[in-house]
């Protein structure tokens, strides 16, 4: 017995120990990464989760929407397809996801978030060699801080890949205004949702006609209701076709992502009113890399109009403005197959 | 507010030591009681906590319901606890914690308890992968990298004693521990403890 014993804990104690190598082990295969690092930038600690095949060292740097949303809530088949070819970046932002850290409000500014996309660029090279390759995905309220990060410095990237993106955060009232009337007129001519239709057009016409934070919070609500309305009616094709939340579900905890959202759209939204005052319009003729603008044509959250703005006032000599036909605010979700093929195809052309 | 935090649980571990010279040995073991849990949140962090708690005050309290004689024992504790806990699903919510603090607990005749547990002092101290710091055009990787927060816990439970038992009782919390300061704010967390306590002077 006491033979045995002894066999079991030398058995045990070099388990433990390969374990622990094991687990302090550095190596990664560049062929099918699935690494997670953070970035220590002002304060603030982000993780980054680094997935797919990374042999050509091209990285698809993902921003994700909200703000307060989560990097990984992009994963799903079409992110799955884009991992095959090359690696991809899911960011959490500060204060967002699983992010942490000790910092002021005033430590939240969308031009500080721009900085922390620039240092994960920075970490990037250090980790993988000065011959990396980066392109940046922004989608939604990702849209408006891929926009502000390339102005601060687009040096580092080959191509700009703008989903859904809110360039113009605050024309997003007005530009609900008119879809929300535009579209509610054809839902009603064609019988469709009719009750919903009537009474989004009835919240219009009692909004103030200037844009201010209440007005904007229940037009926005509604924006998503809208959508769920024109999936019921087969306009858009549900995000269940191409969604993965259940595999992120254990990856974030609820209550954290939860608090971490309500905070940082308290600071960014209500305190700063970046939905009433940010507009990069103007300033969309300083970017110059080659760029994507990928639209859900029913999208009501960041109507196809701002992309369309987007798309005619960027500087980039080479642009294209895409409409998914079947999206509404996720076209990655709704038809994964074909934004797979043209964010490959994009970057294909430009890396 | 992390030095003092430190320094206050220092200065409360010495003070226990203190009274332990003031009583007799076997009283002081006899009234301190060692326990093990399950702590975590099931979904997203699992771990497991230590601790002990020393009986500080007990107080029999007897009252007449429906014709009968039922005597409480009400008791406050010192306690302190220390855990640690991950997510299994990801690299990024690892951390351990240390509180201190007391408890009032009330057991009835059957042994069913109810507690509160109130601990001011408390740290948690998250422990991240792979980090890499950038200050300007610099990236240095981290040392140990993690961060700590001042935590204090407050829970409330349910147990069942074991007189006279080496395992003497199980306890069941439900805890609300924030971290000050988390981002740009404090961060609200819950966790279950499941757990039993133990006696060493007991016989059986």
């Amino acid at each position: 017995m006491k033979q045995f014993n002894n066999t079991f804990l030398k058995i045990a104690f070099a388990a433990i120990i390969v374990s622990l190598v094991v687990a302090c082990s550095n190596d990664y295969d560049l062929n099918s990464l699935d690494e997670t690092l953070f970035v220590r930038h002002k304060n603030a600690d982000m993780p980054a989760y680094i997935k797919g095949n990374a042999s050509e060292k091209v990285f698809l740097i993902t921003l994700h929407g909200g703000p307060g949303g989560t990097g990984l809530g992009f994963t799903g088949t079409a992110f799955n397809t884009i991992e095959n070819q090359y690696a991809v970046v899911y960011f959490d932002q500060r204060g967002s996801g699983n992010s942490q850290g000790h910092y002021s409000e005033e430590e939240v500014t969308i031009d500080i978030m721009a900085e922390d996309v620039l240092a994960l660029v920075k970490v990037l090279k250090h980790k993988f060699g000065n011959d990396s390759q980066f392109f940046l995905l922004g989608g939604s309220w990702g849209g408006t801080l891929g926009t502000a990060t390339l102005l601060e410095d687009q040096s580092d990237f080959k191509g700009w890949i703008e989903v859904d993106g809110a360039n113009n955060p605050a024309g997003l009232y007005d530009l609900y205004i008119e879809t929300f009337t535009t579209t509610a007129n054809t839902q009603i001519a064609l019988g469709n949702s009719v009750d919903f239709w009537e009474n989004l057009l009835q919240l219009v016409s009692q909004v103030d006609p200037i844009n201010n934070a209440n007005d904007f919070d229940k037009l926005n609500r509604e924006a998503f209701k809208a959508e769920e309305k024109l999936v019921d009616d087969d306009f858009i094709d549900s995000v269940e076709n191409g969604i993965e939340s259940n595999n992120t579900f254990f990856v974030y905890n609820f209550l954290t992502t939860g608090w971490n959202n309500s905070q940082i759209a308290s600071i960014l939204v209500d305190d700063q009113g970046l939905f009433q005052t940010l507009d990069f319009t103007s300033r969309l003729q300083e970017i110059t890399i080659p760029s994507l603008f990928i639209s859900g044509k029913y999208d009501m959250v960041v109507p196809i109009a701002s992309a369309q703005a987007a798309f005619e006032n960027i500087g980039s000599t080479s642009k294209e403005l895409l409409i998914f036909e079947k999206s509404g605010h996720a076209p990655m979700f709704s038809e994964p197959d074909r934004f797979a093929t043209e964010v490959l195809q994009f970057i294909d052309v430009h890396k | 507010m992390k030095k003092y935090s430190i320094v206050f649980l220092l200065i409360y571990t010495i003070n226990l030591q203190a009274q332990h010279h003031d009583i007799d040995t076997n009283s002081f073991m006899n009234r301190t009681e060692f326990r093990i849990a399950y702590s975590g949140t099931i979904l997203w962090s699992n771990g497991i906590s230590i601790g002990a708690e020393y009986s500080w005050k007990d107080i029999e309290k007897s009252k007449e319901r429906r014709g009968t004689n039922r005597t409480n024992t009400h008791q406050f504790l010192f306690n302190g606890n220390l855990g640690f806990a991950t997510n299994f699903a990801s690299k990024t919510d690892t951390g351990g914690f240390a509180n201190f603090g007391i408890t009032w607990r009330r057991t009835n005749k059957k042994g069913k308890q109810f507690s509160i547990d109130l601990n001011p002092l408390g740290y948690y101290r998250s422990f991240l992968p792979e980090t890499y710091e950038v200050n300007g055009d610099n990236v240095d990787k981290v040392f140990l990298p993690g961060r700590g927060y001042y935590s204090p816990s407050l829970s409330v439970g349910i147990g069942k004693q074991r007189k006279g038992k080496v395992r003497s009782g199980s306890y069941f919390n439900i805890t609300y521990n924030p971290r000050f300061n988390y981002n740009a704010g404090t961060l609200p967390t819950f966790s279950l403890q499941y757990g039993f306590r133990f006696n060493f002077k007991n016989k059986k």
